[in-house]
């Protein structure tokens, strides 16, 4: 009897268990965004200046065919053949786009990072191979999109998207030819209606210059890079937001813009930017010739330090000369009281991680598999673009003004890096054990507190009633490496000083000045 | 089945009588040195040889000589013996499980039964489920689903079979978004496969002797692979098929005082280390009621 009544509890809580684990585990991939009305138009957004055009109207875009015109009307009839057999993938098509485009493709970016985001693997001898632009499908995958790599690469794929836009608000207000559903009642608004003109449609740009710059850093996903944007132009076209023509010259413009930079990025100084082994000797002297420890990598086998020539990689906005101006006075050395007392703190966090240090450690390690200290920032940033409902040429504004800063940022903290060449607290301290991947490459200064200085500054500038929010997360960062046992506190903040110094720097000769504000 | 004999697992084909606890510890030194990186097997000098020991309290207790509860908590502490990473320690996720023996047939010299486990397991501290290998481990609530069968004849000589399936909720990083191996995740909370598990065992179990040899296979039921040199994620598909031998003695003196050793290796897995595992421990049986 008492066995009936055990045998009735435990039936019931089985069905209760199998209830709690029939619910559904999956989870979005995607921000959630919902679609987008732009809060100003920027109307003016042609006269803003440049980064690499030397004019918004340096690329010709031809004047578009009459909207009375019979191929005009076709193109229309297309929209409307279109919306009548919409499928439910093309509106999810239309639905994901509709979030905003610069948005979605800032995604996309970080996506793409976080998945070239690994070191190649030893060789049996211990020797590393390079990743290989020319032989991208090849082991090791190509690119190793580490965080210099991904700050520039973030840059190079948001400013012609950014340029371009500028040169298309241009035509647009130049030839004022309405969106199919400004000049056809047959055709539904599946976006939010907006009284922008349609010719060039800013989808084709964004689609346009994305893909051509995606292939040059990405080239191994070409495949799913050329399918997100043909997506962007469909859900134009299918949203009745723009013709097939105005998305073909949005497209030839985009692409025109991006071949630009392809230029500038074949000669900014990148392909030099690894070194080679003479070179990788030659650093040992810029630490012993001060009298200090030079670095060595702590990984086995050990590898070749992480880009040490990248500080002569050419910046945005800025000079090669006007980083090397900023650079901060030397770490202190082995040995000396001080670095003894730096050691002694690294060791005490080391030894004694809380479970709320561990957190802000992984919160913002951003190490290998991620999308990078730059790409957390631009995450950050991309919740805030968002909520201010800024146009499409707004939003690319801000992520270039951004993606410029860090990209800055890496230039200057590697530069002063591999000018030191010093040593990591576990290289000094064998027995500093760190709860996040020990960065291959000198401590000082703190890469992340130098991005993340730099970002918070432009943030600031751009977001000014968030500042002091930005401001607690940069700290919060550049603290977390200390937490981490990686970082000195000097490292992280004399990064924090360089990073605002890089951040005011184009906050002050260019963004304040550009005319957007 | 003699009274004596201690049920300590969720799969065995052993039951507690009503009113007894079988109550002890056990010591487990778990190592590795060679893993799977998805399928691939390599060494890795970043992490050496990685040791996980644990200190687990484990009892069962016959609510009814059909009806056993089954309880365990571990204390967990790992190292990697190269490298800079450190290692991570502290009490890990209670067990709590009901094995339920609900059928049973005795033939002339042989016995057959059946069991049903329902087990229910949750972190009791707020480890992180971000710091595979050294992680102490997945931080979800699982719960699983057991069937088990077990033939015994007179002399002693036994067979036992069990399968299992878990459900695990979903786990949360400290960080705002992640790449699984395969996709890139705008979110914190990371979707976590379920597994499934196959134990079998055959042995000799007679006189406060317990001898056995058993097969484990456990397989995760989705989730990615390491990549070529990425760190192991935890949700991915970790699937390992383990070999081992369980002895248990039931000392003459102090009476209900038995010693358990074990050992088991790993000899194929993928996105796990290829481990070797030693147990060992005290276990204490009490009878609430001597007149049972």
């Amino acid at each position: 009897m008492k066995t009936k009544i055990h045998i009735y509890i435990l039936s019931s809580i089985l069905l209760a268990l199998i209830s709690v684990t029939s619910c559904d585990k999956d989870i979005e991939f995607s921000e959630q965004l919902t679609p987008l009305t732009a809060a100003n138009l920027d109307s003016d957004a042609a006269s803003w200046t440049p980064i690499l055009m030397t004019s918004a109207d340096q690329i010709a875009v031809p004047a578009p065919t009459d909207v009375n015109s019979d191929a005009y009307k076709a193109e229309l009839a297309a929209i409307k053949d279109a919306q009548s057999k919409l499928t439910k993938g093309q509106q999810q098509i239309i639905d994901y786009w509709s979030g905003g485009g610069v948005l979605r493709w800032n995604q996309i970016f970080r996506g793409l990072v976080a998945r070239y985001n690994l070191p190649p693997a030893p060789r049996a001898d211990g020797t590393y191979p390079a990743p290989d632009a020319e032989n991208p499908f090849s082991d090791p995958m190509f690119p190793f999109a580490n965080p210099p790599y991904a700050a520039r690469a973030y840059s190079y794929a948001t400013n012609p998207m950014y340029d371009a836009l500028k040169a298309a608000w241009h035509y647009k207000y130049l030839y004022n030819r309405p969106a199919p559903y400004n000049n056809d009642s047959g055709i539904e608004a599946l976006m939010p209606k907006s009284d922008l003109p349609a010719y060039p449609s800013e989808e084709g740009v964004m689609s346009g210059a994305a893909v051509e710059m995606l292939k040059l850093f990405f080239p191994v996903s070409v495949e799913e890079i050329t399918k997100h944007a043909a997506d962007q132009r469909n859900a134009a076209l299918w949203s009745g937001k723009a013709t097939a023509s105005d998305i073909a010259a949005g497209l030839a413009l985009g692409k025109a813009v991006a071949n630009l930079y392809i230029a500038r990025a074949r000669t900014d100084g990148m392909g030099a930017a690894g070194g080679n082994k003479a070179v990788w000797e030659a650093l040992k002297l810029n630490a012993t010739s001060r009298g200090d420890e030079p670095w060595v990598s702590l990984e086995t086998p050990p590898r070749p330090p992480m880009l040490p020539l990248f500080g002569k990689v050419l910046p945005w906005k800025m000079t090669t000369e006007e980083i090397v101006a900023i650079r901060p006075p030397a770490p202190p050395l082995r040995g000396s009281a001080e670095m003894d007392a730096e050691c002694a703190e690294v060791k005490y966090y080391s030894d004694n991680i809380t479970r709320e240090r561990l957190a802000i450690v992984h919160k913002w390690a951003d190490g290998a598999g991620t999308y990078t200290p730059p790409g957390h920032w631009n995450d950050i940033a991309a919740e805030h673009i968002r909520d201010a409902n800024f146009s499409e040429v707004r939003a690319a504004r801000a992520f270039a003004l951004l993606n410029m800063t860090m990209h800055n940022a890496s230039i200057a903290c590697w530069d002063t890096k591999f000018f030191y060449f010093n040593a990591r607290p576990s290289q000094l301290i064998p027995a500093i054990k760190t709860s996040t991947g020990v960065p291959n490459f000198p401590a000082y200064v703190s890469g992340h507190s130098t991005y993340s200085a730099s970002a918070a500054t432009m943030l600031s500038y751009l977001f000014p009633a968030y500042a002091s929010d930005f401001q607690t997360m940069a700290t919060e960062a550049a603290m977390s490496r200390l937490y981490g046992g990686i970082h000195y506190r000097k490292d992280s903040e004399v990064g924090l000083t360089l990073g605002t110094d890089v951040g005011e720097h184009l906050v002050n000769t260019f963004a304040k000045v550009d005319g957007a504000d | 089945m003699s009274a004596s004999v201690c049920a300590q697992t969720l799969t065995d084909g052993l039951m507690m009588p009503k009113k007894t606890l079988c109550t002890g510890f056990m010591y487990t030194h778990d190592s590795w040195t060679d893993y799977w990186e998805g399928e691939l097997k390599r060494d890795n000098g970043n992490v050496g040889k990685v040791t996980t020991q644990s200190l687990m309290w484990m009892g069962t207790y016959g609510i009814t000589s059909k009806i056993n509860l089954i309880a365990m908590l571990p204390y967990i502490k790992t190292k990697a013996s190269m490298g800079t990473l450190s290692g991570m320690e502290g009490v890990q996720d209670l067990s709590i499980g009901v094995k339920y023996n609900f059928f049973g047939r005795k033939f002339e010299k042989s016995a057959f039964n059946t069991f049903a486990v329902l087990n229910f397991s949750t972190p009791l501290s707020d480890y992180s489920p971000d710091f595979f290998p050294l992680g102490l481990g997945t931080q979800t609530t699982n719960i699983s689903y057991r069937l088990t069968a077990y033939y015994k004849i007179e002399q002693g000589w036994f067979i036992n079979a069990s399968a299992g399936y878990t459900w695990r909720s979903n786990t949360t990083l400290d960080r705002p978004s992640y790449f699984d191996g395969n996709e890139f995740y705008n979110s914190d909370e990371v979707k976590m496969p379920n597994v499934f598990d196959v134990f079998v065992s055959m042995g000799y179990i007679k006189n406060g002797l317990q001898a056995e040899l058993n097969y484990i296979q456990s397989n995760t039921l989705g989730g990615g692979d390491i990549r070529r040199q990425d760190m192991p994620f935890v949700s991915n598909r970790m699937n390992a098929i383990r070999v081992g031998a369980t002895v248990m003695y039931y000392l003459p003196k102090p009476k209900g005082l038995a010693v358990r050793g074990s050992a088991a290796y790993t000899v194929d897995g993928r996105n796990m280390g290829q481990s070797q595992t030693f147990m060992g421990g005290l276990m204490y049986t009490i009878q609430f009621n001597k007149n049972q």
